[in-house]
């Protein structure tokens, strides 16, 4: 009966076909560590935060007058909606740990050079969505900090040249943040997360065009690629459980721990909180939008910190294959970049001051300059471990490619 | 990595502790006697300038009081109404020069929770001859409570207590569910933590033949 359904379904769409093409028969590196378990996570928070986030719309009450008070009675009066709403908003920042150690896998095993580029661009646009979406998502509790997050983010676009003030009113919808904004960013919210899903299927045309990288960063031969299905699928739920562990743990434990204090109290767009400060997950950039004393040298700089890691595919030059762990040169900027990344993270999150600002700009520089030196260290890096002969265990990795021919026939090639 | 890494925790240690360094940390209790003793204190003395928006007379029964009390308290209210101030917002800011804050989410608001609100009421003491409140020095609610002119330590250990059950109520106002979110969350960690184990092992089970090919970095 099974057997006669589908084959009655094969005939009409490519089920069978399908699924031997993206899981039982998709050919996965064999030598993936745990770190590549972080794209699969980031598709189910989606699932999750978009699944919470329906139930949340149904109670929810997109009024300037209104909005705090829905809120509350999600938290007292419908039927766990205690637990949507910390599952919601615990996973918004859960989404974003995930995607930062997902990137930071990218740059450490250098998963984003060719032919992977397009898969890497297509997880920057990923990035930018869902930095749009959570901006938007924080103002709809309506708290003071929701508020005032919105009224000075949006603020920034006064930098537009010649038309600055007009796009922010355009933005806005009113003089400032009030209920045409919040309306708004209500409906964006529910539209923008079915945007990622399907620049979530791109994304994944391309990795199953290119395929998953691996820690050599070599492709390796026909023997060394296992199917999909069943051991990443399972391999996928053993890490999804222990994400779900530490998950859990902060949704029925520490659900404040992600939720300011400020923003329990209601928008007052008469009182300005002394500290106004956005959500962990955008302080480093926030911390870059400081350090410049000039309001469009700042927006531009910030700018310029998210959408450069579209261009990693070009600054490294180096030809060594395999991440981090192959080119020590690579892997002390790494850890640099990760730790200066923590730095701005804490100065954004501390109110100015000359010792701030200070730290601030020093870590700005060494943002910058990461990716400015890049080009010109990879290319002297490759030299340098060439002169000095690969290490052996690259080489090593080198020999089963030998028989080159047998490989590309047999669809291995990139 | 080494000597940089006890720098950044230190920052954030003093960021964590900067403020909150002078809160009483003692344990706010969490029991349905106390939080009943405080919501009794609140709604008899607070709710004289202070209203409770989110908290409403049905809630109070769940808390376990008997219907006979809650009908006392709540006169001519609906079930469903919330706990009112007893003085009305603008009368109470003509002698106060503020209008008293509503109660329900007073322990979310404040860094530190109910940490905050204990050490704030039991934060008032005589400064110059002036009366003051460590945590926040401006604040003008007079000592209800009454901490500042009591010297005899029963007396004192007394009001403390007092102190103690009004933020436990607080605490459970600001947050209802959080007893039963707790309860809920030992079994769904429970379960998951098993269910992890058995994925674990299942992983190997399939993974066996390719674990036992030799590594590729």
């Amino acid at each position: 009966m099974i057997k006669k359904t589908i084959s009655w379904i094969d005939e009409r769409f490519p089920l069978t076909a399908f699924v031997k093409h993206e899981l039982t028969g998709y050919p996965t590196p064999r030598n993936l560590s745990y770190w590549w378990n972080f794209g699969f996570l980031a598709g189910f928070v989606l699932v999750l935060q978009i699944a919470t986030g329906i139930f949340l719309a149904m109670h929810y009450k997109a009024d300037s007058g209104l909005a705090f008070d829905s809120i509350q009675h999600i938290m007292r009066d419908v039927n766990y909606g205690w637990l949507l709403r910390y599952l919601h908003s615990t996973g918004s920042s859960a989404f974003f740990v995930v995607i930062y150690v997902h990137m930071a896998r990218t740059l450490y095993y250098g998963s984003y050079r060719k032919p992977r580029e397009l898969l890497w661009w297509t997880g920057q646009l990923l990035l930018l969505l869902l930095m749009a979406i959570s901006f938007m998502g924080y103002l709809l509790p309506w708290g003071q900090m929701s508020y005032w997050g919105a009224e000075v983010i949006t603020n920034l676009f006064r930098a537009t040249p010649f038309i600055g003030d007009k796009v922010v009113i355009w933005l806005r919808g009113d003089f400032s943040v009030g209920d045409a904004t919040l309306t708004r960013f209500f409906a964006l919210h529910f539209l923008f997360p079915f945007i990622i899903l399907g620049a979530v299927v791109i994304h994944l045309v391309a990795l199953h065009t290119v395929r998953s990288s691996n820690p050599s960063g070599i492709n390796l031969a026909d023997k060394d690629n296992i199917p999909f299905h069943p051991y990443f699928t399972i391999k996928d739920m053993y890490g999804l459980g222990v994400y779900l562990i530490i998950f859990f743990a902060f949704v029925f434990f520490f659900p404040h721990f992600f939720i300011e204090p400020n923003n329990n109290i209601p928008a007052n767009p008469m009182q300005t909180p002394p500290h106004i400060e956005p959500e962990w997950y955008f302080l480093p950039f926030y911390a870059i939008l400081r350090s410049v004393p000039d309001l469009v040298g700042g927006v531009v700089a910030m700018g310029l910190s998210v959408m450069i890691f579209a261009a990693m595919p070009y600054m490294d030059r180096s030809n060594i294959p395999g991440g981090a762990h192959y080119r020590p040169w690579y892997r002390v900027m790494f850890y640099v970049f990760i730790i200066d990344i923590f730095v701005l993270g804490y100065v954004g999150s501390q109110p100015v001051s000359p010792d701030m600002i200070i730290l601030g700009r020093a870590a700005s520089l060494v943002y910058f300059g990461t990716f400015l030196v890049l080009p010109f260290m990879s290319k002297k890096e490759e030299q340098w471990m060439r002169a000095r002969g690969l290490p052996p265990a690259l080489k090593a990795l080198f020999e089963p490619r030998a028989p080159r021919e047998h490989e590309t026939q047999g669809g291995n090639s990139k | 990595m080494k000597k940089i890494l006890p720098i950044l925790l230190a920052c954030v240690a003093l960021s964590a502790y900067g403020e909150e360094a002078r809160l009483d940390k003692s344990p706010i209790p969490t029991d349905n006697a106390s939080i009943q003793r405080g919501a009794e204190e609140v709604i008899t003395v607070c709710s004289g300038c202070h209203g409770l928006k989110y908290i409403k007379y049905r809630n109070l029964l769940s808390l376990g009081f008997a219907k006979d009390k809650v009908d006392g308290w709540r006169g001519s209210n609906s079930m469903n109404a919330s706990l009112p101030p007893q003085m009305p917002g603008n009368i109470a800011k003509a002698s106060f020069g503020v209008e008293p804050p509503d109660l329900s989410l007073m322990a979310a608001a404040r860094e530190g929770g109910g940490h905050y609100i204990y050490t704030y009421l039991t934060g008032y003491h005589m400064e110059d001859g002036k009366l003051t409140n460590s945590v926040f020095p401006v604040t003008r609610m007079p000592d209800i409570l009454g901490l500042s002119g009591t010297t005899d330590p029963q007396k004192r250990a007394a009001i403390e207590k007092t102190a103690k059950d009004v933020t436990a109520f607080l605490v459970w106002a600001a947050d209802p569910h959080a007893q039963e979110r707790r309860h809920m969350g030992y079994y769904v960690l429970a379960f998951v933590f098993v269910m992890t184990i058995l994925l674990r092992l299942w992983k190997k089970q399939i993974w066996r033949d390719i674990d036992s090919l030799p590594k590729i970095e």
